[in-house]
């Protein structure tokens, strides 16, 4: 192709504009049931004309993000060839990792075949990205394999990187009061297995942040709430303790979520210790070290421990030139995107899309339903030789679980500003409707981001 | 817009993982329809598939908080109690919708 744009320079990223958007929408309820019929007449997208090329485009990772953005470009672009590599053949739907996790749904409720969501059209490789080489427009797979293209769209999300953790073991998760809900659906149901287990007699519950970036940093959050309502349904709680070891100091990067939360876990008699990093677990011995930075070690025996893994991109990022290089970002690898195109800051034929991204916000389902729309717009204008018309503002979402049946409504952009998608919904508001979101209807907005419908 | 089609899309998806039920409903609405005859007494039966409609609408406000694993004291404000009526009310339609016909058989025979 000869229509690959020049290198760019490295600039300055810039903060997003504000936009709202919508993960949800208040009036599905009243139609949940008796408006399916009407829902099954939508087997067809919006009209919009294909751009014809013959632009050879490879998407590195078939997760929500590879997955929304292959649906999109398949449909918007005419003679393209698409390629996706990826070796994963189960989808896991991870927002309910934390409703498997804390007992709320049953784990079958969280896996998809891949086959079924990848996109007509599109050619997908059954390997593993090993080398992103952006200086010769390529990649080769673990199986050897060099494939050239002209755009490259990395959505490989993130690495849990446990190994961070001197004696954490993620095959023991479910055992000796180990908890984790983030390797995948059976660790999920597992930490459930060690949860009801320990709120059965009550004791001594550990919750842990680290000092990463997270996908979905409100998932700690949503365990903790729920640890004390399982042990307050299970009539244990005045005999427990829950304590709350944050590696940062604060326990969420949105002050007013984060003051909202201190202020409930102050009534629900949920101490918070700041700088407190766990760095050691001695599964058997139910004994968790933690670090603070100025190098002071503490031990805390503990009958249950959530464990929150630091987060980085995967190495096959890591060892490219694609991430950061300095600032804050550099630390986890990410992605050197500019944050409102999401476009990369060196190699302007590359872009990135989802949790692998090194922007200030975003790792979540719902960044990548407000931003696959805005990564194939972007990239769909670079191909026809104009520069990226659409902007990202950071949107992120976050049902956060309060108890059973009920959760806040959390919507925020990259400068922290609170962004309800309508304006009757008060984020700080304990309710129902955010419930119903989290517990059933957005499972069923995520697939319809992963079809490239909305 | 964008709201609706983001609605739309999400009762799709609904749709899709309730399939059996929603085909088995809108099955059993066309088999009753279909089994009317001519002259049946559509306007008279209006009332009583109202009525159905309306009950069908209150049992479901009271039992959809529990089959959500929630309660009455989740709910935090008025959008709550909104949404629980919407939700209500489309199972409520969907019982109208199919006492209808029934009743409309019904009115004939009276
Ligand atoms: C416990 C938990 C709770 C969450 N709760 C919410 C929530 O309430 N709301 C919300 O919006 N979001 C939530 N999220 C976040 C959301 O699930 C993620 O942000 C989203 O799934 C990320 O999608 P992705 O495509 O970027 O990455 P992933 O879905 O992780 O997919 C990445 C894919 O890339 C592949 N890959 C990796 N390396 C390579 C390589 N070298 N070559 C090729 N392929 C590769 C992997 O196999 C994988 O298939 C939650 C996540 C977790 C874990």
């Amino acid at each position: 192709m000869s229509d690959k744009p020049e290198r760019l320079s490295s600039t300055q990223p810039a903060d997003g504009g504000r936009r709202r958007f919508l993960f949800g929408a208040s009036a599905l309820p009243a139609v949940a049931g008796a408006g399916l019929p009407t829902g099954l007449a939508l087997a067809s997208t919006p009209a919009r004309a294909a751009l014809k090329t013959a632009a050879r485009i490879v998407i590195a990772g078939s997760g929500l993000g590879g997955l929304a953005i292959a649906s999109r470009l398949a449909r918007e672009l005419d003679g393209a060839k698409i390629t996706v590599i990826d070796r994963k053949e189960i989808h896991n739907y991870q927002p309910g990792y934390t409703l498997v996790g804390t007992g709320i749904w049953p784990v079958g409720k969280v896996s998809d075949r891949n086959a079924d969501l990848m996109p007509q059209g599109v050619d997908w490789m059954r390997e593993m990205v090993a080398e992103f080489d952006p200086e010769a427009d390529a990649v080769v797979t673990d199986r050897g394999q060099r494939i050239e293209y002209d755009y490259l769209i990395v959505a490989t999300g993130l690495h849990l990187d446990y190994a961070q953790i001197e004696g954490m073991d993620v095959a023991a998760i479910g055992s000796k009061g180990l908890g984790s809900i983030y390797p995948g659906p059976d660790a999920a149901e597992a930490t459930w297995r060690a949860m009801d287990a320990f709120r059965q007699k009550g004791g001594s519950a550990l919750m842990t942040l680290p000092e990463t970036f997270l996908k979905c940093a409100g998932a700690p959050l949503k365990v903790t709430f729920m640890v004390a309502d399982r042990l307050k349904q299970a009539g244990t709680r005045d005999a427990s303790r829950i304590a709350f070891h944050s590696a940062l100091d604060n326990i969420f990067s949105v002050p007013r979520i984060n003051d909202e939360v201190l202020r409930r876990w102050e009534k629900l008699d949920i101490p918070v210790t700041f700088h407190s990093k766990l760095v050691a677990i001695d599964i058997g011995s139910r004994r968790a070290t933690m670090a603070r930075p100025e190098g002071g070690r503490t031990e805390i025996d503990y009958d249950f421990i959530h464990v929150v893994p630091p987060m980085r991109a995967p190495d096959a990022i890591v060892n490219s030139p694609l991430p950061w290089r300095d600032g804050g970002f550099a630390a986890g690898s990410w992605l050197e995107v500019d944050p409102k195109t999401l476009r990369h800051r060196r190699f302007p034929n590359v872009f990135g899309l989802g949790d692998v991204n090194g922007t200030g916000k975003g790792k979540t389902a719902a960044t990548i339903k407000k931003s696959a729309p805005i990564v194939a717009q972007n990239l769909i204008d670079v191909i026809a030789g104009r520069e990226p018309s659409q902007h990202f503002d950071g949107y992120t979402s976050c049902p956060l679980l309060l108890r059973e049946g009920s959760a806040l409504l959390v919507e925020f952009d990259y400068n922290n500003n609170l962004t309800p998608s309508l304006p009757m919904i008060d984020p700080l508001q304990d309710s129902y409707f955010a419930w119903v979101m989290k517990y059933r209807l957005l499972k069923p907005a995520y697939m319809a981001v992963a079809k490239g419908r909305v | 817009m964008y709201e609706i089609w983001l609605t739309l899309n999400i009762l799709f998806e609904l749709g899709l993982q309730y399939l059996p039920a929603v085909i088995g409903t809108m099955l059993l609405w066309l088999m009753l329809f279909a089994a009317t005859r001519p002259g049946v007494g559509w306007r008279r039966a209006l009332l009583p598939a109202v009525v159905v409609g309306a009950i069908a609408t209150v049992i479901t406000f009271f039992i959809t908080p529990g089959m959500t694993l929630s309660s009455f004291d989740d709910m935090g404000y008025w959008v709550d109690w909104m949404n629980l009526f919407f939700y209500a009310a489309a199972f409520g339609a969907v019982a109208a919708a199919l006492a209808w016909p029934i009743a409309a058989s019904l009115c004939r025979k009276a």
